[in-house]
């Protein structure tokens, strides 16, 4: 047994090779932002999640209304057991150079819905807010080559000065002190070291299989996987049907089963027609049966489309399921109703990013107030949208769209990164409402639906997860009419 | 330093106790102690740092072992008393007891654990299992020290005169009773109480005990041996089960299932001194017989004892009476759904058939079987280290 302690720096170099692969969980964005009120004082909070569940989460926090003096974060599940008892609360540290700005560290271990509890003290007195975080491992990590380098040598050494003690032991360990070694007990103290080294090598290979398969098994176990999605297309029905992965399978107690609805569907649906992003469409299947969700579609422009279907479990748990599918062109088709909706863009690769301002409707425009000349991946940024009438005066005819004074869909355009935010941020509504409490001590989910400040403007808390070329689609409501306007935007690192 | 004359034949006797084999009891102890805290912290508090009381407790041992052999090696290797060299062992050109060499090594084998551990959190997230393979390297490299310090007190052992050799023989039993401490965490999750009524209980067992227990039985040479040794891993397993919920502990990890107010001992301990005297039993009585014949009979005897012992206080532990401070059943860690709590009061069936539990059982006394040989070569072997 002694001896199989040498697999591990074999192994852990060859799990490095398996192990790297990454995931599309959540579609590449996994970082939380969220914008709220708690209490009096508006927050600004970035949640960045660990690639490894267990792990340690960075949490910021910028203040942008009241004067805050200490926050403490906690983490508790969002229902369920754990969601009524906590660890003692962190503290998180103030900035020196910005008073207003506070980090600190959250150790996320399970996966599953959460939310931040945090309680913030202040001028205004203390108030509380939950912010809800899906934790889920992204991925396993490639070892760095110094740490290799250096366990390689250590098993080395430890293989080497193994077969040494054995040599030593067999040929002197039991002679009388001061008594010379007769050759016997070398020859035989050349065949033990031999023996073992046969040994040694015998051991690294079954320990090198069996860590491999543990090393597999913790990233089959771990690593999040969305379920899968089949897709179908009968006349003009469209149908998804949702599997399950072995993910979600392992965690059937930690309400992953129902899904509850988001701002007001159970299915949000995306579809994209690719490669260009010239058609886009936000549509809302209807459950049809368990697990399958159905909705007429309308004519669209044939080709293949991106999907991507969101839904939210009972526990706040988000899921982006993604599929494609070939659509033919039809121009018969449902008409959209309710709150479905699709815009025509210009193809994306004849388009200079960064475009400012596109047409809202046929009566104004939504205007992209950059705050910065370069967007930058990782930074979080309050993306602010205006819109404006035909006369470039601020619209007043701005209603909620499903409840939200705005929908953001942010899609990379190899689709490595989508994201479905709304004012509050990136976090589902759905998992706001559960951490709502009778007495609003759960913050203010409804900080999107009753926007304060000018009406006609709208903002995303949004990190962009990685450098590269993105398309934003922005969709509004105006006067009964949903209107989608589309963004261009170079991210860099 | 270490004590000893030059006998006529250059053989130095041991009248007292080196400081070395007290070093070696202390690496030991420090370890085994910071390894049962270490668990109970992840049960009870859960939030790791290299710098919790139990990690520098584990580390100290480490320290302690690797400081003290290397004084010794290179003592022995540089220093003027020929009498130690002669009593030492020749590896790479230094001298030293071959306990000192094995210690060292161990000792070598945690310090790998630590980075290989360290990267396997950030590849696979904080600690949440015992047998990661890191931890396997570190539990290794504590249980390789040990095996160290037998070694260095046995040699020492085997050259001290009647008096001494008593004395040795006392750190010697209690240096194996921490081995045996160690090798007990190492299989405490499939040594669980509510896993007495599977063969897989029987399985690790009959694997993991006998060697050590036999050969510590036969290198001491004394009768009942490895009985004291496992009476003495039961009473301090006991005094741990009844002392650790006294020291006040809050879990900060969350989320935070079941409330904690102290810390969270491990389990009931093993009748391992049941099986233990079934082995000194039936080896003492079939002294001078074939090893392979000792080894069928005092091997299939431990199976059976420790069958018959735990196969019911199992069914007492899982039982309600069991819950009480005394027995310590009642006792949940932090991260332990209350409504997961019943199945503390169930027998886990680890073999899903009939067959599976019988062909377990017999793979439990064929290997009882071979492990209780090991444990006789190897304890044979022990008595004859004179270096």
């Amino acid at each position: 047994m002694r001896r199989a302690s040498f697999c591990g720096t074999i192994v852990c170099l060859l799990v490095c090779l398996l192990c790297g692969a990454r995931t599309s969980g959540h579609v590449g964005s996994p970082d939380v932002y969220y914008e709220g009120l708690a209490g009096p004082y508006r927050l600004f909070v970035t949640v960045r999640m660990p690639q490894m569940i267990p792990g340690i989460a960075q949490v910021e926090v910028q203040v942008l209304d009241g004067r805050v003096s200490d926050i403490r974060i906690v983490p508790m599940r969002v229902i369920g057991e754990g969601s009524e008892t906590a660890p003692p609360a962190d503290r998180m540290e103030q900035s020196t150079s910005d008073p207003q700005f506070f980090s600190g560290k959250l150790w996320l271990m399970e996966s599953g819905s959460f939310q931040v509890r945090m309680t913030i003290d202040g001028a205004q007195g203390k108030a509380e807010m939950g912010v809800p975080v899906a934790a889920f491992a992204q991925r396993t990590l490639r070892m760095q080559k110094t740490t290799g380098t250096v366990l390689a040598a250590l098993m080395i050494f430890l293989v080497l000065s193994l077969i040494a003690i054995f040599g030593a032991a067999t040929r002197e360990s039991q002679l009388e002190p001061g008594q010379a070694v007769p050759p016997a007990k070398r020859q035989r103290a050349r065949v033990a070291m031999a023996i073992v080294a046969v040994a040694i090598i015998g051991i690294l290979f079954l320990g090198n299989m069996w860590w491999t398969s543990v090393a597999n098994a913790n990233v089959r176990d771990m690593v999040y996987r969305a379920p899968p999605v089949q897709v179908s297309l009968s006349g003009n029905q469209l149908t998804l049907r949702l599997g399950s992965s072995y993910w979600h399978e392992l965690r059937k107690s930690e309400q992953l089963n129902r899904i509850i609805p988001d701002h007001g569907h159970l299915m949000h649906l995306f579809l994209v027609r690719m490669p260009e992003m010239d058609d886009f469409y936000h549509l809302h299947p209807e459950e049809s049966a368990a697990g399958t969700f159905t909705e007429g579609l309308p004519g669209v422009a044939g080709g293949s489309y991106a999907v991507f279907a969101d839904i939210v479990r009972e526990s706040g748990f988000p899921d982006t399921m993604t599929a494609k599918i070939d659509l033919p062109a039809g121009d018969k088709g449902r008409p959209l109703t309710g709150d479905d909706s699709s815009t025509v863009a210009p193809k994306i690769s004849t388009v200079q990013t960064s475009a400012t301002t596109v047409p809202s409707g046929a009566d104004g425009h939504i205007e992209w107030i950059l705050e910065a000349k370069t967007l930058q991946a990782h930074k979080p940024t309050l993306l602010r949208f205006r819109v404006t009438d035909k006369n470039g005066a601020p619209a007043t005819d701005l209603e909620p769209y499903m409840g939200m004074a705005g929908h953001l869909v942010i899609l990379r355009r190899d689709l490595s990164v989508f994201a479905h935010a709304h004012p509050a941020g990136s976090v589902p509504m759905a998992a706001l409402m559960l951490l709502q409490k009778p007495d609003g001590s759960g913050g203010d989910a409804m900080a999107g639906m009753h926007h304060e400040g000018t009406p006609a403007e709208v903002t995303f808390p949004y990190g962009f997860p990685q450098a590269g070329e993105y398309r934003l689609f922005l969709q509004v409501k105006r006067a009964g009419q949903v209107e989608t306007a589309v963004f261009d935007a170079q991210v860099l690192p | 330093m270490a004590n000893g004359i030059a006998l006529e034949s250059g053989s130095p006797a041991t009248h007292s106790i080196p400081w070395y084999v007290w070093a070696s009891a202390l690496a030991v102890t420090a370890t085994s102690v910071g390894l049962y805290w270490d668990i109970s912290w992840h049960m009870s508090i859960g939030r790791d740092t290299f710098w919790t009381p139990a990690h520098l407790g584990i580390h100290f041992g480490a320290v302690v072992a690797v400081i003290s052999s290397l004084f010794l090696i290179l003592s022995t290797t540089f220093g003027k008393k020929r009498e130690l060299r002669g009593a030492s062992v020749k590896l790479w050109g230094f001298y030293g007891p071959l306990g000192a060499f094995v210690s060292l090594w161990g000792g070598l084998a945690m310090l790998t654990s630590a980075p290989f551990d360290d990267w396997w959190h950030n590849a696979f997230g904080l600690d949440v299992q015992i047998m990661s393979p890191p931890h396997v390297v570190l539990i290794l490299g504590i249980f390789t020290l040990g095996l160290g310090g037998l070694f260095l007190i046995v040699s020492e052992m085997n050259r001290a005169d009647a008096d001494t050799r008593a004395k040795l023989n006392r750190v010697f039993l209690y240096a194996g009773c921490m081995l045996t401490i160690l090798l007990s965490m190492l299989i405490y999750e499939y040594t669980d109480y509510t896993l007495t009524h599977s063969a897989i209980f029987y399985r690790v067992l009959a694997l993991a005990m006998p060697p050590v227990l036999v050969g510590i039985a036969r290198a001491s040479g004394y009768r009942w041996a490895a009985t004291k040794v496992a009476a003495i891993y039961f009473v301090l397993w006991l005094l741990a089960l009844w002392v650790v919920p006294l020291v006040p502990a809050q879990a900060k990890l969350g989320p935070v299932y079941t409330p904690i107010s102290h810390l969270v001992p491990l389990e009931f301990p093993l009748f391992l001194f049941a099986g233990a005297a079934a082995l000194d039993f039936l080896l003492d009585r079939m002294t001078g017989r074939n090893k392979w014949l000792q080894a069928v009979v005092a091997g299939l005897g431990f199976v059976l004892v420790m069958m018959v012992v735990e196969w019911p206080t199992g069914s007492f532990l899982v039982s309600r009476l069991a819950e009480n401070r005394f027995f310590g059943t009642d006792y949940y860690p932090y991260m332990q759904r209350p409504s997961d709590y019943h199945y503390a009061h169930e027998f886990y069936a680890w073999e899903k058939t009939r067959a599976e539990f019988w062909l377990g059982m017999a793979f439990a006394f064929v290997a009882a079987i071979l492990t209780t040989r090991v444990g006789l070569a190897w304890g044979d072997w022990m008595r004859r280290v004179r270096r």
